[in-house]
């Protein structure tokens, strides 16, 4: 068997994760949705790396980092580091993290996705003056509540397909 | 290196956009005939409405460039436009962003100003290779420079990060601007063409203990439902009197970083009074 099979899905799922990162709300939904758009993006790569540390490395990281920046007008390279964070810590810690059960890897993701939407803020108030807030806890706890469904998706399709 | 990601990442841009297009077109096919035959009625007052309003506006237009023979003053040149349609948004609630399908293929170049059937929209900040990216006037990075239609008080709208209001910056508490006046662009600063409407003043604040009123504007463009927005193509000497040369401007948007070309309103500031300069010794 092949050794290393199934790219095609992690980037599938990683594009469909950046493409429900931007999607467009029908206007009759109330607008506070948008503080609420959970880190679909860093959820999808914590899972793949964790699972699959041998595949994604930190330039690969990287490199969706910078769409992700083209995709939601940030800072060029913001997103890129903040991934590439997230991806060292699933990969120093992948066979401890593999041991969690759903719920407490779903703490390391919200600890993780906080931190770099904290981050994200402060970065975004040094260059435009944006103002700092209680803004990113909301994103993180979506994340944590979304964690398990997109664990057990992500683990199904990794067995359907055989991705390893 | 922006460019050739945001032209990869364009296809995504499009795939998010249609859980939008379909709501729309579900909407389309469950409304009701009633409400149809009210739009009808409503848009047809409407063209009669505007029909009436183009009448007049051909006599004012030959009149005003008559008037302005008469002073001497170059006649304001027509400007063109592209029709662009919306085909995604920047889903950050806290960057007013938003992509239109019309990009480098259509000779969109970063800078141009873009409206909607009401008023100002915003101006393009990046262009792709079949998409750009206009960054509305109400993010908190955007200022545009206006005037007041009734006595041409000259200031600088600036965006809040709220959809529905814009802020007059460092307006002096005597300054004769009140509720309800309209105000439009003034072309200084050259990088927005002259005379578009951009919204009514709601509230004027004044603080005994303050230097500067407050006062908020209402903006005419519906910013958060508009699908079809204009690009306006002019050059900007034309269309503003050519008070400044262009570079003046780029000079200025190279300063703020990443989202750029939103002009700074200190450099704004400085730029009014040197128009007001000219314009006194002009007199």
């Amino acid at each position: 068997m092949n050794p290393a099979q199934g790219g095609w899905l992690i980037l599938l799922t990683l594009a469909l994760a950046m493409v429900l990162g931007i999607v467009h709300l029908p206007e009759t939904w109330p607008q506070w949705l948008g503080w609420l758009r959970p880190a679909w993006v860093s959820l999808v790569i914590f899972y793949w790396v964790m699972e699959l540390p041998h595949r994604i490395g930190l330039i690969a990281a990287w490199v969706i980092g910078l769409f992700v920046d083209v995709l939601q007008a940030d800072p060029l390279g913001l997103n890129g580091a903040l991934l590439a964070a997230i991806t060292y810590v699933a990969w120093r810690f992948y066979e401890r993290l593999r041991m969690y059960s759903v719920l407490q890897q779903g703490v390391v993701v919200f600890v993780l996705v906080l931190a770099s939407e904290l981050l994200r803020m402060l970065v975004q108030d040094m260059m435009f003056n944006r103002g700092v807030g209680w803004g990113p806890l909301l994103p993180a706890l979506v994340s944590l509540l979304l964690w398990p469904f997109v664990a057990i998706a992500l683990t199904r399709l990794r067995l359907q397909f055989h991705v390893a | 290196m922006r460019g050739v990601v945001a032209t990869a990442a364009t296809p995504l841009v499009f795939l998010a956009e249609i859980p939008y297009l379909l709501s729309q077109r579900v909407e389309n096919v469950f409304a009701s005939q009633a409400s149809l035959v009210q739009q009808t009625a409503e848009l047809e007052r409407r063209v009669l409405e505007l029909s009436q309003v183009s009448q007049q506006f051909l006599a004012l237009k030959m009149e005003n460039e008559r008037l302005r023979e008469l002073l001497g003053s170059r006649a304001r040149l027509p400007a063109e436009v592209l029709v662009a349609e919306l085909v995604g948004i920047v889903p950050t609630p806290n960057t007013h962003q938003v992509i239109i399908d019309k990009g480098r293929d259509a000779r969109v170049q970063v800078g141009q100003a873009v409206i909607d059937a009401e008023g100002l929209f915003g101006q393009v900040v990046e262009v792709d290779a079949f998409s750009s990216r206009v960054l509305l006037i109400s993010d908190a990075d955007h200022a545009v420079p206006v005037q007041v239609n009734r006595n041409g008080v000259r200031s600088i709208a600036g965006g809040t990060g709220e959809l529905d209001r814009l802020q007059l910056e460092k307006v002096s508490v005597t300054a004769d601007i009140r509720e309800g006046d309209l105000l439009e662009t003034s072309g200084l600063g050259g990088r927005f063409p002259r005379g578009y409407p951009v919204g009514f003043v709601e509230t004027v604040l004044i603080e005994p203990t303050s230097s500067f009123a407050v006062v908020t504007v209402r903006p005419l463009a519906a910013l958060d439902r508009s699908r079809h927005v204009l690009v306006v193509f002019s050059a900007p000497e034309e269309a503003g009197g050519g008070v400044f040369p262009e570079d003046e401007s780029e000079e200025t948007s190279d300063e703020a970083p990443g989202e750029a070309e939103a002009s700074t309103a200190a450099d704004l500031n400085s730029s009014i009074e040197a128009a007001a300069e000219m314009n006194e010794v002009e007199q």
